[in-house]
C-alpha cells in the first residue's frame, strides 16, 4: 500500500501537533495512594486513592484512551454525564468513634447499600431517559441491581439541600443491595493495574470483606472543554476505604499492661500481603500515615514535647510509637484555628520497593495513648415510633456532642450565634408521610416549626409514581442541646406483583443525609507542597461542608397471603353460582303442582315410612297434618312465604355486591 | 321476579281441582284441559339466551390487544425469495486491442469468441463456482469489442471507441495502467467489469494477468488461441469479478461479521503482557484518521463501522510457549492457537457506545513479556508466520507484536515507548488483511487461475471496487434471506400463541422490513448494488428488532390457562344450572302440551 508519502504528512503533523501544544499537551495519569490512621477504638482505617485523569481531547469528540478505562468514558460520552458519584458500602460509619467532623468522613462515610447521584448535561427533559440508560449501564459495569433505581419511583430529583446542580440532578439509593467481591472486581478493572501490581495488590478479599466498614467508591467528574461540551476531559477518583480490626501483635515490651496498648500492625498483619512495589503506570504512588489532631495533641501531652515536636519529627525512638519504614516526609498540617494541634502525614513512597524489597509498614505502639475523634457539631440518629401495621412515625433525633464547644461558638458568632442544619431525607411511597404532622422538639419542648425553619421544600410521594422527598434547613441555637423532628406516616398497600421475593423482612427507607453547611472540614498543607501535589491530599484541602448519614430504617408491611387472589376468586364465584343456581330454581318451581305429586303418591303407597315422613314434614312446617283437600288453601300461604324467602336471598345479594364489589 | 312468581300459583288451579264428573273420561295424568303456561319456559329461555349473548361480550373484555401482522404478505416473500433467487444483472465486456494498430491485425473471429465464453461461464456456474448466493452468472450480459481505433466492430454500447491506445500504457507499471484505465472510461454509464486484452504487447514475456483496482483486468500477450482466451477471460469473469476471487475452504458466508443492526464495531487493543519489562503505546488518533476512516467510508453500504481502542496492561496469554534454538525465539504451534486468548486477563469488554446488537470484532496486537521475547507462531510445516497473526472467525484477529531487542528496560525508570509509525503501518496492513478474511476475501496479492497467476492489485482503501460489488451482492443475499426467516419464524411464533400481546410497533416494524426488503430486491434486480445493500440491511435489522422486541421477550402473556381458572368457578355451575333448568322446562312444556293436545282431540271426538 502507498505510504512513504502518507507518513511524510503524519510524522510532519506529529511534530508539528507537539511544537504547538508544548510542555502543556496533558497526558492521561494514574496516580495511587494509600493513607493509614488509626482510630481511637484500636481500628485501622485504610482508606484507597485512585485518580485517572483523562484530558479533553483535541479532535472531534473520540477517545482513544491509553490508560483510561474504556467503558467509563464511553458512559461518561454517550450520557453526557457531567458528574457521577457511586458507591457501594458494607457496614456502617461510627461517627461517634471514627470522626465526624474531617474530610474522610464527610468524603467516604457513605449509606449502607448502594447511593448513586449523578448530574448530567442535557436538556432538563431528557434527564430522565439518561438516568434511566445510566442506571442500566452501571448496573451492567459493576455486576450490581442498580438498575432498580430505574424506576421513578425509586429516585429523586433534589433541589438544593444536597447539591446545587439545578434540575439535573438524580440521586437514588438501595439500602439493601449487598456487596461483595463481584463488585469490588470490576471495579479494579477500572484501574490499568488492576490488583496485580502497585498499592491495590493489598486488597486482599478475605480481610477487606471481614472489615467493620467497607466503603467503595466511584466519583467522576468531566471537564467541559468546549461549549458544546462534547471534548471532554474526565477525572475518574476511585476510593476504598475499610475500617480494619488489627489483631494485636505481641511486642516485647512488658512494663505496660497490653490491654491498655493500641495494637501494634503492619500492613501484612492487616492485609496479609505486603506492596511489592509500585503500578508502573502510575505517575506516583505514595503510602501515608496520619496522625490525627487529637492523637498528636495527646502525644504532645505525654511526651512534653513543646516546640521542638517538629523539629524531631516525632518517629525517633524518644516518641510513643515506632514505625517500621522510615518515612521520607513528614508533613505538618497547617492550621487556621489556633489552640487545636494540627494533624502529621507520614509519606512513605513505595516507587523504591521491588519484588525483592517489599513494602511494609508496621506501627508499634510503646506507651498507652488514649485520644478521641473530633466530632461533628450535632449527632443524628433516625428511629420509627408506634406500633402495628398501620400508621408510625419518623423521628430524627439530632444531639449536641458538646465536644466542640468552643469552636462552634467562634464559627457562628457571626451569625448571631445559629447553627444550620440541613436535612434530606428521602422516603418510598409506600410509606405515606403526612408532611403537615411535621412536629419540631428543641431541648425536649415542642417548638412551632416556622420558627426554626429557615427553607423547606417538600414533595409529596405519588403512589407508584414518585417518593416522598423532604429538604429542610434547620435553624437551630446554637446551645441547642437536642433536636427532634417526627413526622407521622400511614403505610401503605403494595400490588401483589410489588413485593419483594422476602416480604416478611420489611421494606427500608434509606438513609437521611444531615449536613451542616456552616462547618467545613479541610486541611492546609504547607503551600510548598503544591508542585508535588498528591490528588488525595489536594482532596483534603478542598473544603467539604460536614455530611453525615442517618441509620437506615426497617419498616415492616402487611404482609399478603401471596395465594389469595385465587382464593378470593373462588370463593366469589363458588356464592355466585349458589346464588344463582338456587334463583333460577326458584323462579321454575310449581308449589301446587309438587303438592299434588305429594299427595297422590302418599295415596298410591300409603305406606307406613311415607306417612310418617309427610307427618313430619308437617310437623316440621308448624301445622297440624291437614288432608288432602285443604292444598288450595294452603297455596297462597306457601306463596307469600316463598317470597320472602326469594327476598331475603336478594337482600343477601345485595349486601354481598355492596361490601364486596 | 317476585311478581311473577306470585302469579304462578294461577296456573296450577285449573289442574288441581278433581275433574268434573261430566266427562268421564278425563284422565289428569294423561291430559289437561288448559294450555300449557309459557312463563317459565319463557323465562329460562331468556337466561340462557342472555347467557349465550354475553359470551361474546366477555371474550371481548378478556381479549388481548394483537396488532395485525401481514402474515399474507411475510409467505409470499419467503416463497419468493426460495424460488427465485436474486438475479443480479452483470454487464462483462472485453475489448481487444492491437500494441500497434497499423503494423499488426488482431485474427479474431469476435462471435465464435463469444460463444466459446459463454459456454465456459456456464460450465464454470455448474460446478458450482460463482454460483453461490449473491452470484450473477444467470443474468449477465456479455459483449466484445475489438478496437483498432477506428470503431469499426463495435458491440458493446458501455465502451467509446478509441479511448484506449496500447501504445500510451507501459505494461511493466500496473498502477499507472490501471489509473489510464479508469480515466479511459470503460464503464461508461453503468458497472461494467471488463477486461482489456492487448494483443501482442511489447516488453511482456509470456501472458501477463493483472486485476486492477477498479472494476477491470488487463491481458497482455502474444501468440496464443482462441480457446485460450476465452478460457483467461471465462475465468476472471466468473472466479474473480463475479467470486471475488475468494478460494473456497474460507471463511464461509454464513458467517457474516456484521451485526444484526447492520453495524460493526472495530475494537482495537493494545496488549502489554508485563508493564514491568516495558510498556508501549500507541498514536491511535492518527491511524484511525489516515488508514481507517477511508476503509469505513467505502464499507459504508455495508455495515456502519465504528472504531474505538484501549491499551490494557497486564495481560498474559494462556498458553506456554517453548524455546526454538534453531530460530531464536519462543514458538507456538498453531494447536495452542485456540488457548491464546486469555478472557480471565485480558479484559477486552463489549461496547457500551454500540447497540445490543452490534458485532464487536476485537483486534490485539500483543506485546509479548521479556521472558518469552521474542515470540514467534508456527505453521503446522514448522515454517514461521510471516505476519505472526492469526484469526478467529467473528470474533476478530490477534497479533503478536515483539519489540526490537528483547532486552529489559532498565528497572529505574519506566519509559512508556510509542510504536514507530512504521511499525504500526506494519500493524495495521496485517489488521486489514485479516479485516478482510474475517468478510471471506483473499489477504494476498495472487490469484491462481486454471493457466497462470494473476496478480491482483490492492486498494488503498483495502478493498477494490470489485471486491465491494461482491460484497455488496453477497450481503444483500445473505440480508434477505436473514431478514425472511426472521420474519418468518416471527409470524410462526406469533401464530402459535394465540394469547400474546402484540404491539403496535412491531406491527410497524414488520411492515417496513417488508418494504425494505422489497426494495432491496427491485434494487438488485436493476444493478444498484449499494442501494439494495443498504436496504437489505435495514429489513435485516428491523425484523430482528420486531423478533427482539421486549414486549414479545416478557413471558407475562394472559394464557388461555389462567383465564380457564379465573372464570371457571363461576362458569362452570352457573351454566350447569341454567342448562338444565331450560331442558327440563322444554321437556315439561313438550309433555304438557302432548297432554293438552290429547285432551282437546277427546274433547273433538266426544262433541
Amino acid at each position: 500500500m502507498e505510504l512513504p508519502s502518507r507518513w511524510v504528512f503524519l510524522l510532519f503533523l506529529l511534530l508539528s501537533s507537539a511544537k504547538a501544544f508544548g510542555s502543556e499537551v496533558d497526558k492521561e495519569e494514574f496516580q495511587e495512594e494509600l493513607l493509614l490512621k488509626p482510630l481511637p477504638d484500636r481500628k485501622v482505617l485504610a482508606h484507597f486513592h485512585f485518580e485517572t485523569r483523562a484530558p479533553p481531547c483535541n479532535s472531534n469528540g473520540l477517545h482513544h484512551h491509553h490508560l483510561f478505562p474504556k467503558s467509563i468514558s464511553q458512559m461518561v460520552e454517550k450520557f453526557r454525564v457531567k458528574e457521577m458519584e457511586l458507591s457501594f458500602t458494607q457496614g456502617r460509619w461510627n461517627y461517634e468513634r471514627w470522626g465526624g467532623f474531617d474530610t474522610m468522613s464527610s468524603n467516604n462515610a457513605k449509606p449502607p447499600g448502594v447511593e448513586l447521584w449523578a448530574v448530567f448535561d442535557v436538556p432538563k427533559e431528557q434527564v430522565d431517559a439518561s438516568w434511566k440508560n445510566l442506571t442500566h449501564t452501571l448496573s451492567g459495569i459493576f455486576c450490581a441491581s442498580i438498575n432498580f433505581l430505574e424506576s421513578s419511583s425509586m429516585y429523586s430529583a433534589p433541589d438544593w439541600s444536597f447539591r446545587q446542580a439545578s434540575g439535573s440532578l438524580r440521586y437514588g439509593m438501595l439500602p439493601r443491595e449487598a456487596v461483595c467481591t463481584e463488585n469490588l472486581t470490576p471495579w479494579l478493572k477500572l484501574l490499568p493495574c488492576r490488583d496485580k501490581a502497585g498499592i491495590s495488590s493489598l486488597m486482599d478479599r478475605p480481610s477487606i470483606y471481614t472489615s467493620l466498614y467497607y466503603s467503595q467508591r466511584l466519583h467522576l467528574t468531566s471537564i467541559a472543554s468546549d461549549l458544546e461540551g462534547l471534548n471532554s476531559g474526565i477525572v475518574l477518583e476511585q476510593t476504598l476505604t475499610v475500617v480494619l480490626h488489627p489483631s494485636s501483635q505481641r511486642t516485647g515490651l512488658t512494663h505496660f499492661s497490653q490491654s491498655y496498648l493500641q495494637p501494634s500492625w503492619s500492613l501484612s498483619s492487616i492485609f496479609g500481603r505486603k506492596v511489592n512495589g509500585r503500578c508502573v503506570l502510575a505517575k506516583s504512588s505514595k503510602v501515608y500515615l496520619q496522625l490525627e489532631r487529637g492523637l498528636v495533641s495527646q502525644l504532645k501531652k505525654s511526651e512534653n514535647y513543646g516546640a521542638d515536636y517538629i523539629a524531631s519529627e516525632g518517629y525517633d525512638g524518644e516518641a510513643n510509637f515506632e514505625l517500621s519504614v522510615n518515612p521520607d516526609r513528614v508533613i505538618k498540617e497547617e492550621n487556621s484555628r489556633n489552640g487545636i494541634s494540627s494533624s502529621l502525614l507520614y509519606e512513605f513512597s513505595v516507587d523504591k520497593y521491588s519484588n525483592s524489597k517489599p513494602f511494609d509498614l508496621g506501627l508499634t505502639w510503646k506507651f498507652p495513648v488514649i485520644w478521641s475523634c473530633q466530632q461533628a457539631p450535632l449527632h443524628a440518629s433516625r428511629f420509627l415510633m408506634g406500633s402495628g401495621n398501620e400508621r408510625g412515625a419518623i423521628a430524627i433525633l439530632l444531639k449536641s456532642t458538646d465536644l466542640n464547644d468552643s469552636s462552634l461558638v467562634a464559627n457562628s458568632a457571626m451569625d448571631g450565634c445559629e447553627l444550620r442544619v440541613n436535612i434530606f431525607q428521602v422516603v418510598p411511597w409506600y410509606i405515606r408521610v403526612y408532611y403537615h404532622s411535621l412536629q419540631l422538639f428543641v431541648d425536649d419542648q415542642l417548638k412551632a416549626v416556622g420558627a426554626f425553619v429557615e427553607k423547606i421544600h417538600v414533595m409529596p410521594s405519588k403512589d407508584k409514581i414518585s417518593p416522598g422527598m423532604m429538604e429542610m434547613v434547620l435553624k437551630l441555637p446554637c446551645g441547642v442541646k437536642s433536636a427532634a423532628l417526627t413526622l407521622d406516616f400511614d403505610k401503605g398497600f403494595l400490588h401483589i406483583d410489588e413485593y419483594p421475593p422476602d416480604a416478611n423482612q420489611g421494606f427500608d427507607i434509606p438513609s437521611a443525609s444531615i449536613g451542616f453547611p456552616d462547618f467545613h472540614t479541610s486541611m492546609l498543607f504547607p503551600s510548598n507542597e503544591s508542585e508535588r501535589k498528591s490528588p488525595m491530599l489536594s482532596k483534603f484541602q478542598e473544603s467539604s461542608p460536614v455530611l453525615l448519614y442517618t441509620e437506615v430504617l426497617l419498616v415492616p408491611l402487611t404482609t399478603p397471603d401471596f395465594s389469595m387472589p385465587y382464593n378470593v376468586i373462588t370463593i366469589t364465584c363458588t356464592v355466585f353460582a349458589l346464588y344463582f343456581g338456587s334463583l333460577l330454581n326458584v323462579l321454575r318451581q310449581r308449589v301446587g303442582e309438587k303438592e299434588r305429586l305429594l299427595k297422590s303418591k302418599a295415596a298410591a303407597k300409603t305406606g307406613r315410612l311415607s306417612d310418617l315422613l309427610s307427618r313430619l314434614s308437617a310437623k316440621l312446617r308448624g301445622r297440624s297434618q291437614e288432608p288432602m283437600q285443604s292444598a288450595s288453601e294452603s297455596s297462597p300461604l306457601i306463596n307469600s312465604k316463598l317470597a320472602l324467602k326469594v327476598l331475603l336471598m336478594a337482600a343477601l345479594a345485595v349486601a354481598w355486591q355492596y361490601y364486596f364489589g | 321476579m317476585a311478581e311473577e312468581i306470585s302469579e304462578s300459583p294461577n296456573d296450577p288451579p285449573p289442574e288441581t281441582p278433581p275433574s268434573p264428573p261430566s266427562e268421564p273420561e278425563f284422565d289428569s295424568k294423561t291430559m289437561r284441559k288448559t294450555k300449557p303456561g309459557l312463563k317459565r319456559l319463557f323465562l329460562t329461555f331468556t337466561v340462557l339466551v342472555s347467557f349465550l349473548l354475553g359470551f361474546p361480550f366477555l371474550f371481548k373484555s378478556v381479549e388481548i390487544y394483537r396488532s395485525p401482522l401481514p402474515f399474507h404478505d411475510i409467505d409470499i416473500l419467503s416463497n419468493d425469495v426460495v424460488s427465485n433467487p436474486f438475479l443480479f444483472p452483470c454487464h462483462f465486456q472485453a475489448i481487444f486491442v492491437p500494441s500497434d494498430p497499423k503494423s499488426s491485425s488482431i485474427d479474431v473471429n469476435l462471435d465464435e469468441l463469444e460463444l466459446s465464453i459463454r459456454s465456459k461461464i456456464t460450465k464454470l456456474a455448474s460446478k458450482g463456482i460463482g454460483s453461490q448466493c449473491g452470484a450473477c452468472t444467470n443474468n449477465f450480459t456479455l459483449s466484445l469489442t475489438l478496437d483498432y481505433g477506428d470503431c469499426t466492430q463495435s458491440l458493446s454500447k458501455f465502451y467509446k471507441c478509441g479511448s484506449i491506445r496500447a501504445v500510451d500504457l507501459d505494461f511493466s507499471d500496473n498502477e499507472s495502467v490501471d489509473e489510464a484505465l479508469e480515466s479511459a472510461g470503460l464503464d461508461f454509464g453503468g458497472k461494467v467489469y471488463s477486461v482489456v486484452v492487448v494483443v501482442n504487447g511489447d516488453g511482456v514475456e509470456g501472458v501477463k494477468v493483472v486485476v486492477g483496482k477498479y472494476r477491470h483486468a488487463w491481458i497482455v500477450g502474444r501468440d496464443w488461441g482462441v480457446e485460450e482466451v476465452a478460457e483467461r477471460l471465462a475465468e476472471i469473469f466468473v472466479k474473480v469479478f463475479v467470486n471475488g476471487g475468494r478460494e473456497e475452504g474460507l471463511i464461509h458466508g454464513e458467517f457474516m461479521p456484521v451485526g444484526a443492526d447492520g453495524r460493526i464495531v472495530l475494537s482495537f487493543n493494545l496488549l502489554n503482557a508485563d508493564p514491568m519489562d516495558w510498556t508501549y503505546d500507541w498514536d491511535f488518533q492518527k491511524i484511525d484518521e489516515t488508514l481507517l476512516a477511508p476503509m469505513i467510508d467505502v464499507l459504508g453500504p455495508i455495515a456502519n463501522i465504528s472504531v474505538e481502542s484501549q491499551v490494557l496492561y497486564y495481560t498474559p496469554k494462556f498458553t506456554f510457549s517453548s524455546w526454538d534454538e534453531k530460530l531464536g525465539g519462543y514458538t507456538l504451534s498453531t494447536k495452542d492457537l485456540p488457548f491464546f486468548v486469555n478472557s480471565n486477563e485480558w479484559h477486552l469488554d463489549t461496547s457500551i457506545a454500540a447497540g445490543g446488537r452490534s458485532k464487536i470484532l476485537q483486534f490485539v496486537v500483543y506485546v509479548p513479556s521479556a521472558k518469552e521475547c521474542p515470540l514467534l507462531l508456527q505453521l503446522p510445516n514448522g515454517e514461521i508466520s510471516k505476519t505472526n497473526a492469526f484469526i478467529s472467525p467473528m470474533w476478530g484477529g490477534v497479533m503478536v507484536w515483539n519489540p526490537q531487542s528483547c532486552s529489559r528496560d532498565s528497572d529505574s525508570e519506566l519509559v512508556r515507548h510509542i510504536l514507530s509509525p512504521e511499525d504500526l503501518q506494519k500493524v495495521f496492513e496485517v489488521f486489514v488483511g485479516q479485516f478482510r478474511q474475517l468478510f471471506g476475501l483473499k489477504s494476498g496479492s495472487l490469484h491462481v487461475g486454471a493457466l497462470d497467476t494473476y496478480s491482483l492489485l490492492a486498494s488503498e482503501k483495502g478493498f477494490t471496487e470489485w471486491e465491494l460489488d461482491f460484497l455488496s451482492r453477497q450481503h444483500t443475499c445473505f440480508n434477505i434471506h436473514s431478514s425472511t426467516t426472521t420474519l418468518g419464524s416471527l409470524s410462526k411464533l406469533v401464530q402459535s400463541l394465540p394469547r400474546m400481546i402484540i404491539m403496535d410497533e412491531i406491527g410497524k416494524q414488520v411492515k417496513f422490513s417488508l418494504e425494505a426488503a422489497n426494495l432491496a430486491r427491485s434494487n438488485a434486480s436493476l444493478g444498484f448494488y449499494d442501494a439494495s445493500a443498504v436496504s437489505s440491511r435495514q429489513a435485516r435489522s428491523l425484523a430482528e428488532d420486531a423478533f427482539f422486541h421486549p414486549s414479545i421477550m416478557s413471558v407475562s402473556y394472559y394464557s388461555f390457562e389462567h383465564c380457564f381458572a379465573v372464570y371457571s368457578p363461576f362458569f362452570l355451575p352457573v351454566s350447569m344450572h341454567v342448562l338444565l333448568a331450560a331442558l327440563r322446562e322444554w321437556r315439561r312444556y313438550k309433555q304438557e302440551k302432548a297432554k293438552y293436545l290429547l285432551w282437546k282431540a277427546k274433547g273433538k271426538v266426544a262433541s
